[in-house]
C-alpha cells in the first residue's frame, strides 16, 4: 500500500470513471435524440475538464501510484477497488477523456437513427476505457477490460457498414478469446500471491516456467489488442464497418490498452520471461511494422489503409517497449499518444468525406483538393504525421523508438527502416490521390468544405501534432519519472538475477 | 552594435519590407523619407571611425560598420544616390520596383561598410539579386532573357568571389576584408580580384553590362549605374590597391568601352559602354596604387555616379516619354524635351571633362599620378581615351539624340515631352552636384582618403582640356559621315559564352535528359510495379492466409456445431440414447484405464 499516494478529499478519478455511467444511466430515461446528443456532448465535455486536475496536480518526481484510491469490495476473495494514476497512465488517460467529445461531436450528423442508444454506448465505453488505465485490482482491470466489448460490438453491429455482423462478431470473439487466457493467468497468479493487488504481483520470484505461462497468456490477449502481426485481421474488418466515432474510439483507445496491458503487466510481472522471449516479439514487431507497410499500399478502402497503418504504427510501439531501455520505452508511449491523435483525426477526416461521397473507396474521393481546401489542409498534416515527418508529434515518437532500438541491435533497428519509407509511399499515395487525383477524376463539384463544427473537430488534433512535435517535452517530462523507475527495476531484477545465479553455482 | 553606428542598410531593407502595406497618399512621402532616413544614417556615421558593428557567427566575427575615410566617401555617394534614383521613380506604382532598388542599394551600402568577407559576400549577393529585379521589371521582349544572363553571370562571380575568400581564410586564417599582399598574389587574390572585378565589369568579363543596362527599366538603370560596378570600385580599391595587371586591365576597359561607345546605335546601351569606360579609370587608378591615383580613382568613382545617373536620367526620360531607345529611331528632339537635353547636356559636358563640369576634377588626377609613377604609356591611352570619351559622350550622344536627322516616327515626336516633376528635381539635383563638384571639388577632396594636394584648377590643365576637347570635336565634324549610327548588333565577347551556354544546354537536354528518363523509366516499370504486386501480395496474404486460418477456425466450429446440433431433436428418447451411450463409453474408458 506504499506504493499509492492515496487522493484525500474528493476522488477524482472513480469520479471521472463513473461520471459517462452516469450520464449513460439519465439517457435510459430520457430518449429525445436532440436531448441525447447535447447530454452525451456535454458529459463527455465535463469529464474531459474533470481531467485536467490529474495533470495540474499530478507530481512527474514520484514513482508512486497517484490519486489513488482504495475501497475494499469483496473480502473473502482479496478483490477491492483500487484505483491509481502514474506516469505511464496519465497520458492515456487524458487521451480518452479528450478525444470522446470529439467522437460526440463527429457522431452530430452522421448517426441518424437510434442516436440515444449510440450516444449510451459511447458513454458506456468511456467508462470501461478510463477504468481499464486506472485499475490496480486484476478483477477490476479484468472487470473493465471485458466491459467495453459489449459496446464497441454493438456500436459496430448496429451502426456499421454493409459487412457489419460479420466485423462485429470477428472482433468479439477475437478479442475474447485472447482475453479468457488472461482472467486464467490472473486466477494463476491470484493463487500464488493471495490477492488480485497488482503492484503486490510485481517483481515476484515466481519459477521461470510459470513466469512463460502466464507472459504467454498475457502477450495473447494484449498481442490481440494491439493488434500484433499475425492476430490483427480483425482490425481492418472492424474499422472499416464501424462508424467514425466508433473507428476513432477503436484506433485511439482500445488499441493502446494492449499496449499500455504489455508495458504495464508482462514485464513486471514475469520479467525473466520477457527477456527471455523479447528477442521474437521484437522480430513480430518488426514484421507487424513492415507487413502493416505493404498491405497498406495495396489497399483502394481508404480506412483498410488506415486500419493497417495502425497495424505498423503499433509495431512500433511494441518495438519501443521491448528493446527495453529508457528511449525506446518512452518513445513507445509517447508513440501511443501520437497514434492515438493522429489516427483518430484521420479516421475523422475518412469519417468527413464519408459523409459527402458515401463511399470508403479512394476512386471515388479522388481530387477533392479543389473544391474542400480546409479539409485537405487538416488532411495533409495529419497524414504527415502519420509517416512520421519531422516537426509533427510521430516524428518524436518513432525518432526515440528507434534511438532506443538501435541502442538495443542495429539490426533490428535497420530494418525497421523500410516500414518507414513504406508509411511514406502509402501516405503520400492517399493523399496525393484524395487531393490531385489524376486526368479523370470524378466530378467533385457537389462537394461543401468542412463547416464550423467539422474544423472545430479537427482543430484540436493538429495543435497536438505539431505541440507534441516542436516541443515535446512537457510530455516527455510527465512520463519520464515512471518510466526511469521501471527500468530501474527492471535493472534491480536483472542484477539479483545474475546474483542468485552466481550464489547458486 | 554600439549606439553612435547605425546601419542605413537597416531603413532601406525595412522601408522596402514595410512598402506594400503603405498606399495611397502615404505612398509617395515614404518613398521619400526611407533613403532619405538611410542617408541620415550615413551622414551622421560618417563622424565616427572605427570599428562597429561586430557580430559573432559561428567560429567568425563579422564586422558590419568599419567606418573610414574610403567607405564613408563611398557611402555618401551611394546614400545620395539612393534618394535621387527613388525620387527620380517616385511616381511608379509597383512596389517591387522600389523594393527591389532599396534591397539593391541595402546590398551595396552593406557591402561598403562591412569589414569582413562573410558580410561582404552576403551583401554582394543581395545586390545581385535586387538588381535583377530592375532588368525585369522592364518587361520588354527580351527583358527576362537578358536579366537571367545577367543573374547566371553574377551567380558566377559570386562564386568565384567565395572560392577566393574560402581560399584565402584556409590559407590566412581570417575573413578579415582588407588590403591583401598583391606583390605576392595567390591563387586566392586573382580569384578575389575576379569576383570583384565582374562586377566592376573588367574586359573580359564586361559582357553583361551593357546588354542588361540597356534592357533595365527606365528608372532601374538609373540605380544600377551606381551602385554595382563603383562598389566593386570600392573593394578593389580595399583590397586590391597597387595590384599592376590592374593598371593594364583598367588601360584596356577604357579604350575598348570608347570603341563599341562609337559604334553603337542605343543611347543606353552607349551609356553603358561609357560605364565599362570610365571605371577602367578608376581601375588603372587603383592599380597604379599609391595615395594620389586611390584618391583619383575615389573621386572619380563619386563623380561619375552623379554625371553618370544624370544621363541615365536623361535618357530615361526619353525612354519613358517616347519609349525608344535607338539613335536611328530618335533624333531632333531638343525642340520637344528642352529641360531633358538640358540636363543630358550638362552630363555630357560632365562625363567629357569639360572645364567646370563634374569630370575635370578626378580623370586628370588618376593620369597624372600615372604620369608620376612613369607608366607613361598608361597615362597617354588614357588621355587619348578620354577624347574618345568627348566623341561618343559629348558629342555624338547630344548631337544624334537632341539634333540632327530627326528619325521619330509620328506617334514617337508626339508622345516626347519633357517628363514629370520628380524626374526633373532629381535631374536638376545631379546636374547642380556635377556642376559643384567641378567647380568647387574642395569638399570633395577632404572625403577623399588620402589627403590630396592635387588641383585641377591650373591654367596647364585648362588647356590641355580645352585642346583634347577641340581637336576630338574637329575629328567628329570631319569623320561624323562615318560615326552615324546604324542599327546593327555589335559581336562582343559574350558571343563565346553565349555559345557555350547554347552548348551546355544542349548536352542537359539531350544526352543527360535522355539517361534521366531511361532511369524514371527503370524506377516506374520496375521498382514502383514490383512494390506494389508484392504489397497486393501480402493483402491477398492478409485476407486468405491469415484470415483464411481464423475465419476458416470460426467456420470449422460452427460446422462443428452445426453437425453436433443434429443431435438435438425434440425427441427425449434420442436425447436419452446419446446420453447413456455417452455415459456408457465414458465408463468403459475409466475402467479400462483404472485396471491398466
Amino acid at each position: 500500500m506504499d506504493l499509492l499516494l492515496i487522493k484525500e478529499g474528493f476522488p477524482l478519478l472513480s469520479f471521472l470513471i463513473f461520471l459517462p455511467l452516469a450520464g449513460a444511466v439519465v439517457l435510459l430515461f430520457f430518449h429525445g435524440e436532440g436531448f441525447a446528443r447535447l447530454w452525451a456532448l456535454l458529459i463527455t465535455s465535463l469529464t474531459a475538464v474533470c481531467s485536467i486536475p490529474l495533470l495540474t496536480g499530478f507530481d512527474p518526481t514520484s514513482a508512486k501510484y497517484q490519486f489513488a484510491e482504495a475501497y475494499s469490495w469483496i473480502p473473502r476473495f482479496h478483490i477491492n477497488y483500487i484505483v491509481g494514476m502514474d506516469g505511464i497512465s496519465i497520458l492515456l488517460v487524458l487521451l480518452t477523456t479528450f478525444i470522446m467529445p470529439f467522437c460526440v461531436l463527429a457522431s452530430w450528423k452522421y448517426i441518424q437513427k437510434r442516436v440515444t442508444p449510440f450516444m449510451f454506448c459511447l458513454l458506456i465505453m468511456e467508462t470501461s476505457m478510463v477504468g481499464v488505465f486506472v485499475a490496480l485490482d486484476f478483477v477490476l482491470f479484468y472487470i473493465f477490460w471485458e466491459f467495453m466489448l459489449i459496446p464497441m460490438y454493438l456500436l459496430i453491429a448496429i451502426w456499421g457498414g454493409p459487412r457489419k455482423v460479420y466485423a462485429s462478431i470477428k472482433f468479439f470473439l477475437y478479442t475474447l478469446a485472447g482475453s479468457v487466457l488472461l482472467l486464467v493467468a490472473i486466477i494463476a497468479l491470484y493463487l500464488k500471491s493471495g490477492s488480485f493487488f497488482i503492484p503486490e504481483m510485481m517483481w515476484q520470484p515466481y519459477s521461470l516456467t510459470f513466469q512463460v505461462l502466464v507472459f504467454l497468456a498475457f502477450f495473447l490477449a494484449f498481442a490481440i489488442k494491439v493488434p500484433m502481426f499475425p492476430f490483427h485481421t480483425w482490425l481492418p474488418a472492424a474499422h472499416v464497418e464501424a462508424p467514425t466515432a466508433g473507428s476513432v474510439i477503436l484506433a485511439s483507445v482500445l488499441l493502446k490498452m494492449g499496449t499500455y496491458g504489455l508495458l504495464r503487466f508482462c514485464l513486471p510481472i514475469t520479467p525473466d520471461a520477457t527477456m527471455l522471449l523479447a528477442q521474437p516479439i521484437l522480430w513480430l514487431s518488426i514484421a507487424g511494422i513492415i507487413y502493416g507497410g505493404f498491405t497498406a499500399l495495396a489497399q483502394q478502402d481508404m480506412k483498410k489503409l488506415i486500419a493497417y497503418s495502425s497495424v505498423g504504427h503499433m509495431g512500433f510501439v511494441t518495438l519501443g517497449i521491448f528493446v527495453l531501455n529508457t528511449r525506446g520505452v518512452e518513445g513507445a508511449i509517447l508513440q501511443m499518444i501520437n497514434h492515438g491523435v493522429t489516427t483518430g483525426a484521420l479516421f475523422l477526416c475518412v469519417g468527413m468525406i464519408y459523409e459527402r461521397t458515401h463511399s470508403r473507396e479512394l476512386a471515388m474521393a479522388t481530387g477533392v483538393g479543389k473544391y474542400m481546401p480546409w479539409f485537405v489542409t487538416f488532411l495533409a498534416f495529419f497524414s504527415l504525421s502519420s509517416f512520421g515527418f519531422p516537426g509533427t508529434n510521430s516524428f518524436i515518437g518513432e525518432f526515440l523508438v528507434l534511438a532506443g532500438a538501435f541502442e538495443h541491435n542495429t539490426i533490428l533497428a535497420l530494418a525497421a527502416i523500410p516500414g518507414a519509407v513504406l508509411a511514406a509511399a502509402y501516405m503520400l499515395r492517399m493523399l496525393q490521390k484524395i487531393v490531385w487525383g489524376g486526368t479523370n477524376n470524378p466530378d467533385q463539384s457537389y462537394l461543401t468544405d468542412l463547416g464550423v463544427r467539422e474544423i472545430v473537430v479537427l482543430a484540436p488534433f493538429l495543435l497536438f501534432v505539431f505541440w507534441i512535435g516542436l516541443g515535446p517535452q512537457p510530455f516527455v517530462d510527465l512520463i519520464h519519472g515512471s518510466v526511469s523507475h521501471l527500468l530501474e527495476q527492471f535493472n534491480n531484477w536483472q542484477q539479483h538475477q545474475q546474483v542468485a545465479v552466481a550464489l547458486w553455482r | 552594435m554600439t549606439s553612435s553606428f547605425i546601419h542605413p542598410s537597416l531603413f532601406l531593407i525595412a522601408g522596402a519590407l514595410l512598402l506594400p502595406f503603405i498606399r495611397g497618399p502615404l505612398r509617395k512621402p515614404y518613398l521619400f523619407l526611407a533613403p532619405m532616413l538611410a542617408l541620415g544614417a550615413v551622414v551622421l556615421n560618417a563622424a565616427h571611425s572605427g570599428v562597429f558593428g561586430v557580430v559573432n557567427f559561428l567560429d567568425w566575427q563579422l564586422v558590419l560598420g568599419r567606418v573610414d575615410k574610403l567607405s564613408t566617401v563611398f557611402a555618401l555617394i551611394m546614400g545620395l544616390m539612393a534618394v535621387i534614383g527613388t525620387l527620380y521613380g517616385l511616381h511608379i506604382d509597383r512596389a517591387g520596383e522600389h523594393m527591389a532598388a532599396w534591397f539593391y542599394a541595402a546590398g551595396s551600402l552593406g557591402a561598403i561598410y562591412s569589414g569582413d568577407y562573410l558580410s561582404l559576400f552576403l551583401f554582394w549577393e543581395m545586390m545581385a539579386f535586387g538588381s535583377v529585379f530592375l532588368i525585369w521589371f522592364r518587361r520588354g521582349p527580351q527583358s527576362l532573357r537578358v536579366g537571367y544572363r545577367y543573374l547566371l553571370i553574377h551567380t558566377i562571380g559570386g562564386i568565384i568571389l567565395l572560392a577566393g575568400i574560402l581560399l584565402r581564410y584556409q590559407a590566412v586564417g581570417n575573413i578579415t576584408f582588407d588590403l591583401m599582399d598583391v606583390a605576392h598574389p595567390e591563387l586566392y587574390t586573382w580569384l578575389i580580384m575576379i569576383g570583384f572585378g565582374l562586377n566592376a565589369a573588367m574586359v573580359p568579363l564586361h559582357s553583361w553590362l551593357p546588354e542588361a543596362y540597356s534592357e533595365a527599366s527606365f528608372n532601374g538603370a538609373v540605380f544600377l549605374c551606381a551602385f554595382t560596378t563603383k562598389t566593386a570600385v570600392y573593394t578593389l580599391a580595399r583590397a586590391c590597391a597597387g595590384m599592376d595587371v590592374l593598371v593594364v586591365l583598367g588601360v584596356i576597359m577604357a579604350l575598348y568601352g570608347v570603341i563599341y561607345a562609337v559604334m553603337e546605335n542605343d543611347v543606353r546601351k552607349l551609356l553603358a559602354w561609357s560605364i565599362v569606360s570610365q571605371v577602367g579609370y578608376m581601375v588603372a587608378g587603383i592599380g597604379i596604387g599609391t595615395d594620389m591615383a586611390i584618391n583619383g580613382a575615389v573621386a572619380h568613382a563619386v563623380v561619375h555616379i552623379l554625371y553618370k545617373s544624370l544621363l541615365f536620367m536623361g535618357t530615361g526620360s526619353v525612354l519613358y516619354m517616347t519609349g525608344k531607345t535607338k539613335f536611328t529611331e530618335l533624333g531632333g528632339l531638343y525642340a520637344k524635351m528642352p529641360a531633358t537635353f538640358f540636363f543630358t547636356m550638362i552630363g555630357c559636358l560632365s562625363i567629357s571633362a569639360a572645364p567646370c563640369f563634374a569630370a575635370y576634377a578626378s580623370k586628370s588626377m588618376i593620369i597624372t599620378a600615372g604620369f608620376e609613377q612613369h607608366l607613361n604609356w598608361a597615362s597617354w591611352l588614357l588621355m587619348f581615351g578620354a577624347t574618345g570619351t568627348f566623341m561618343y559622350n559629348g558629342l555624338k550622344l547630344p548631337y544624334f539624340l537632341f539634333f540632327g536627322k530627326n528619325n521619330c516616327s509620328p506617334e514617337t515626336w508626339t508622345k516626347a515631352g519633357d517628363p514629370s516633376w520628380n524626374m526633373l528635381i532629381a535631374m536638376t539635383l545631379g546636374a547642380t552636384l556635377c556642376i559643384l563638384v567641378g567647380t568647387a571639388p574642395g569638399f570633395l577632396y577632404a572625403m577623399l582618403p588620402y589627403a590630396v594636394d592635387y588641383t585641377p584648377h591650373t591654367t596647364y590643365h585648362l588647356m590641355e582640356t580645352l585642346q583634347l576637347l577641340g581637336f576630338a570635336a574637329l575629328a567628329f565634324v570631319l569623320l561624323k559621315k562615318y560615326v552615324e549610327p546604324v542599327d546593327r548588333i555589335c559581336l562582343d565577347l559574350d558571343w563565346l559564352y553565349r555559345k557555350a551556354g547554347c552548348g551546355f544546354l544542349w548536352l542537359i537536354k539531350h544526352p543527360l535528359q535522355w539517361c534521366d528518363t531511361a532511369w524514371g523509366e527503370a524506377y516506374r516499370v520496375v521498382g514502383l510495379s514490383s512494390l506494389m504486386t508484392l504489397s497486393r501480395f501480402w493483402s491477398w496474404f492478409d485476407w486468405h492466409a491469415i484470415d483464411g486460418v481464423v475465419d476458416g477456425i470460426a467456420r470449422s466450429v460452427r460446422g462443428l456445431g452445426d453437425k453436433v446440433r443434429v443431435l438435438q431433436s425434440g425427441q427425449i428418447q434420442i436425447t436419452l440414447y446419446y446420453a447413456f451411450s455417452l455415459t456408457a463409453v465414458l465408463l468403459v474408458a475409466f475402467i479400462f484405464f483404472q485396471l491398466l
